[in-house]
């Protein structure tokens, strides 16, 4: 080969090399922060119209404390934020005193105009009005939600 | 009202950047071939045992393209969300490794470059093996102990008389059949997961608990101990198996993570305290230490123990800004070109601009694992993804530092890039792990009901307790009975989920619970 062709092909070999560079710059910078979409548009798929009127529905809605109803805490209330762990690790905001709860069991966390409870993998299982939790589902004043031996209820 | 980030699928960016790639590993490949002969590459021939497979030069390109979009496939269908650019990066520093490799067959007369393919068959298995078997990082976070013992088992298998095998007066191989494998490379991940498991228990208590001395927080004995102990057993071994480049990258990956996990600068600063302590005890006390330390502050004071170092920096030199172009320059006169020094053979034919932009290639990497670990929701994915970070860049820096004659030089393979099968299958291993973690955390937060990740992980309920149900009636007294108890509660079937049991078979009108009676 030419030694002009040589040197033409060394140099489109390391351009196009940078040109990959910059690709991947550009999509590294695309994705960065990814697209911020209020939490109700990521739960909209899950609940149904139907189950958003019944929530609307109710006088007091939405909960402000989580009370513990049985077990070896019964009686404690703590206030809802806009998240809380539920489990015996220290790192959940609500530690439970209950030989059968997972180090990290449960989460519930806000949505639109209510709250969802979500199992986070537990080896016992989260039950909501005695049905496991298979999926995030809406935490009403009206349910019961089951941790291990604890039963933990939401009040307005 | 809160807010949640989504990321996108990019499944066509994916592609595209895939497609690059793979171009771009293959062009090396035939401008070898064109630039020293004016044709395209000889006959691709790879034979494992009876097994034969080759053909024209074209049919090796066709299977290395299979494999990339095979990948790419598999990471598409099971991981969508994983991050889009880890695994073009990862393929084109594979290609321009077996490029180089197949380079520096033209001038030894061997066949590695097909063997490395044959390899890469193997590794893109076991990837495909972890993405489609794991899907979710956190089941690996049971097992601490048992990655701790793997680890250990891993690093003592080359001690064991039989299977033990010693090769450039470091003995860290093992030999089955034909093939010879390096485990360290495997335990290097096995000890990630076991130190990201630990820690994340632990964290607090670490952190939190101690007492204070020199200016520095240290954990209580019982907390810190086992860790200790396991990281000391490792670091044992590996000096035993006189494997410098490890020891660093077990010490590095240990204190990073203690680091990340207590979130205490006193351990990062202890740690590099540590390493410049034991570098003066050991430049005093061992040979080789003052040998290695010669010939990266003065290589050319003695020719013939230095060659290596000396002609890589030649090859460097001649490589100058853009390089000397594939197949052009004399990459081959350095010892080991393939293995460590490829670092070298790549400066020398790429240029100054082809190594940094290899060198920025694994920047990608690691900068795309720490990205997902600032993202990462939990703990131990954090931990993982971090630790895997560190240990992946430390690896970079201290192989290509040592080539560049920035550091002293410590064998270490460069991942991805160097020919070796145990180190391509590893980070293959590795490659797989880290599109998991970056599924997972790029994963919108309600999917898992359809993915069906939680519920796997909880399937295996140990036992069902007798249920009280009856504590809506104490909270909300307004409520009838019997007639509207399952008036509000939320249809599962609105939900996606399996359709409900008949309400009769739950035993909803089991009475208050105690200390509730109105």
């Amino acid at each position: 080969m030419s030694e002009l062709l040589v040197l033409a092909l060394k140099f489109a070999f390391l351009a196009l090399l940078w040109v990959f560079i910059l690709f991947t710059g550009a999509v590294i910078r695309s994705d960065l922060f990814g697209r911020r979409v209020p939490a109700a548009v990521a739960a909209a798929p899950v609940a149904s119209a139907r189950a958003q009127g019944r929530r609307n529905r109710r006088k007091g809605s939405v909960p402000t404390t989580l009370r513990i109803t049985k077990g070896k805490q019964a009686g404690l209330t703590m206030g809802l934020g806009d998240h809380l762990k539920i489990g015996r690790s220290t790192d959940c905001q609500l530690i439970l005193d209950d030989d059968y709860v997972s180090t990290r069991h449960a989460r519930i966390y806000r949505s639109d105009g209510g709250y969802l409870v979500e199992d986070l993998g537990s080896t016992n299982g989260t039950y909501l009005n005695n049905e496991r939790l298979s999926s995030p589902a809406p935490f009403t004043p009206a349910d019961t939600l089951r941790i291990g031996r604890t039963l933990l209820v939401v009040e307005a | 009202m809160a807010e949640v980030v989504v990321h996108r699928r990019r499944t066509g960016t994916s592609l595209v950047m895939m497609l690059f790639a793979l171009a771009l590993g293959a062009a090396g490949y035939v401008l070898t071939s064109l630039n020293q002969n004016g044709t395209f590459p000889a006959d691709w021939l790879m034979s494992a045992g009876p097994l034969q497979f080759g053909g024209p030069w074209f049919v090796g390109v066709a299977a290395w393209f299979a494999l990339g979009l095979l990948c790419w496939g598999i990471t598409v269908w099971r991981l969508p969300y994983a991050d889009p650019l880890i695994l073009p990066v990862a393929f084109l520093l594979t290609g321009l490794g077996v490029s180089m490799i197949h380079r520096l067959d033209q001038a030894d007369g061997k066949r590695s470059a097909e063997l490395q393919m044959l390899w890469l068959f193997l590794a893109v298995a076991v990837f495909i093996a972890v993405v489609v078997w794991l899907r979710d990082h956190r089941r690996l976070q049971r097992y601490t102990y048992l990655w701790f013992l793997a680890g250990f088992l891993l690093l003592l298998a080359p001690l064991l008389p039989v299977l033990g095998k010693e090769n450039h007066g470091a003995r860290i191989w093992i030999e089955v059949g034909p093939f010879s494998f390096q485990p360290a490379e495997i335990a290097r991940i096995v000890l990630s997961i076991a130190f990201a498991a630990y820690l994340v228990e632990k964290k607090d208590v670490l952190a939190m608990a101690g007492r204070r001395f020199l200016g520095i927080d240290f954990p209580r004995p019982r907390d810190l101990g086992p860790i200790l102990i396991a990281w000391g057993f490792a670091l044992v071994i590996l000096v035993f198996q006189k494997d410098l480049g490890t020891t660093l990258l077990f010490f590095g990956l240990f204190v990073a993570m203690l680091y990340v996990a207590t979130e205490r600068p006193s351990w990062a600063i202890l740690g590099t305290l540590m390493v410049v302590v034991l570098g003066v005890v050991g430049y005093n006390a061992f040979g080789h230490v003052q040998t290695r330390f010669e010939s990266w502050l003065n290589p050319f004071a003695d020719y013939d123990r230095n060659g290596q170092v000396i002609n890589a920096q030649f090859g460097f030199a001649w490589g100058g800004l853009f390089g000397s172009g594939w197949g052009e320059g004399r990459p081959y006169l350095t010892p080991l070109a393939k293995n460590d020094f490829i670092a070298a053979a790549l400066g020398e034919e790429l240029g100054l601009f082809g190594l940094v932009a290899v060198i920025l290639l694994f920047g990608f990497i690691v900068a795309r694992l720490l990205r997902a670990a600032l993202g990462s929701g939990e703990g131990f994915g954090k931990l993982l993804a971090t630790g895997l970070a560190f240990v992946f860049a430390l690896q970079v820096f201290v192989i290509v530092g040592g080539v560049t004659r920035l550091l002293p030089l410590t064998g270490l393979t460069t991942p991805f890039v160097s020919q070796g099968g145990s180190s391509l299958l590893s980070n293959f291993l590795l490659l797989g792990l880290m599109l998991t973690i970056t599924h997972q955390v790029r994963r919108p937060p309600l999917e898992h009901a359809e993915t069906g990740e939680y519920v796997l992980l909880s399937a295996d309920a140990t036992q069902t307790l007798p249920v009280v149900g009856g504590a809506r009636a104490a909270t909300e007294p307004a409520a009838p009975a019997a007639g509207a108890v399952d008036a509000p509660r939320p249809d599962p079937e609105d939900f996606g989920a399996p359709g409900p049991e008949p309400i009769a078979a739950s035993p909803i009108t089991a009475p208050p619970p105690d200390g509730e009676a109105p």
